[in-house]
């Protein structure tokens, strides 16, 4: 079930590294919206936005209450140790309703290519385009039918369904997704890789 | 094998691997990846027996990076030598490994197969690895 409402709690001290990490132990996690003013800073239980983080992606507003006020936001960035499989901290930015915004949605590719019968191997080059559009018209993510595409073929951001109302800033040419045939690996001869090396200033210095 | 093709000075220092990785700690190219969970010094013939055992699982299909590249040479003195009379010879080559680098990625494959192929190459590694893959919104 998609919940993209969050509720914060103002951070009004204990800042810096180390308070961070107390931020952190305490099962919370430090988090910062970017107002067209003025920022806020805030803390987030952790186990709830891992959860929700599963359904949404950078272009999905959210809704974050913080006490009595609610901020529209988008995910702008996060910090993740992923040894840990940790989130450390949130980068949001605050959206104003109808005015256009900046920023990235991810493509996802759907089907299996034609290509695919004949050896090739689907690649996604671009897993996101850049695009500018008003808050209400941004779309989650752009869905790229791929089951037509032969050997040797690919999707460009030209060919992209737009949503209206959005304009999409990556380069038209830009390949999204391509379908190519396999070369068989051999390994190269084992050859006295040291004396090939070694053609440098200091060569001769023995 | 993986090597340099030309290098400017023959040996190098040994440097340090302490700390985390800062670059390289992102799958670029791929949907899945291998990060190495401690850092060490990765020869070029691990870096060689890993791949081979990850392209061979996955047969043709599918596509593997390999986002390490062996570029330090490492030296070694010679059997019943005594201390003293400078650096030993160059013997071989590393890639400098530090923890949190991605090293393999592969994509075009289905995830539970991707899962053993880098299992299979993790098993060729002197180090502990962990599988990664990118995130994706359900």
């Amino acid at each position: 079930m998609k919940d993209t409402n969050l509720t914060g709690t103002l951070r009004t001290e204990d800042f810096g590294s180390a308070g961070s990490r107390r931020v952190l132990a305490a099962g919370r996690i430090p988090a910062v919206i970017y107002g067209k003013k003025e920022s806020v800073h805030i803390t987030l239980d952790a186990k709830d936005f891992q959860n929700k983080m599963r359904y949404f992606s950078e272009s999905t507003l959210l809704t974050i209450k913080v006490g009595r006020k609610s901020h529209s936001v988008l995910m702008k960035d996060y910090q993740e140790n992923v040894m840990r499989g940790q989130i450390q901290h949130i980068d949001f930015f605050e959206v104003t309703k109808g005015e256009t915004l900046r920023t990235r949605v991810p493509v996802v590719l759907h089907g299996n290519p034609d290509g695919a019968k004949f050896g090739g191997v689907l690649e996604q080059v671009t897993h996101d385009v850049e695009v500018e559009c008003v808050p209400s018209a941004l779309p989650e993510h752009f869905t790229v039918d791929v089951t037509k595409l032969g050997l040797n073929e690919s999707v460009l951001v030209g060919q992209l369904v737009l949503p209206e109302g959005v304009k999409v800033l990556t380069h038209a040419d830009v390949t999204i997704a391509n379908v190519k045939g396999v070369k068989e690996v051999v390994s190269a001869p084992e050859t006295e890789e040291a004396e090939v090396a070694t053609v440098g200033a200091d060569s001769a210095a023995e | 094998m993986l090597s340099p093709k030309r290098v400017k000075y023959r040996k190098k220092q040994r440097g340090t691997r302490d700390g985390v990785a800062h670059r390289g700690n992102y799958l670029a190219f791929g949907e899945f990846g291998l990060i190495a969970v401690e850092p060490k010094w990765i020869t070029n013939r691990q870096i060689e027996a890993a791949r081979i055992a990850m392209t061979r699982h996955i047969k043709r299909g599918g596509k593997v990076w390999i986002r390490i590249f062996p570029d330090m040479p490492f030296t070694k003195k010679p059997a019943e030598t005594r201390q003293g009379n400078g650096k030993g010879s160059p013997e071989g080559w590393v890639a400098v490994v530090k923890t949190g680098a991605v090293m393999f990625e592969m994509g075009g494959v289905q995830e539970d197969l991707a899962r053993e192929a880098l299992q299979l190459a993790a098993s060729k590694l002197p180090i502990k690895t962990k599988f990664i893959m990118r995130r994706e919104v359900e």
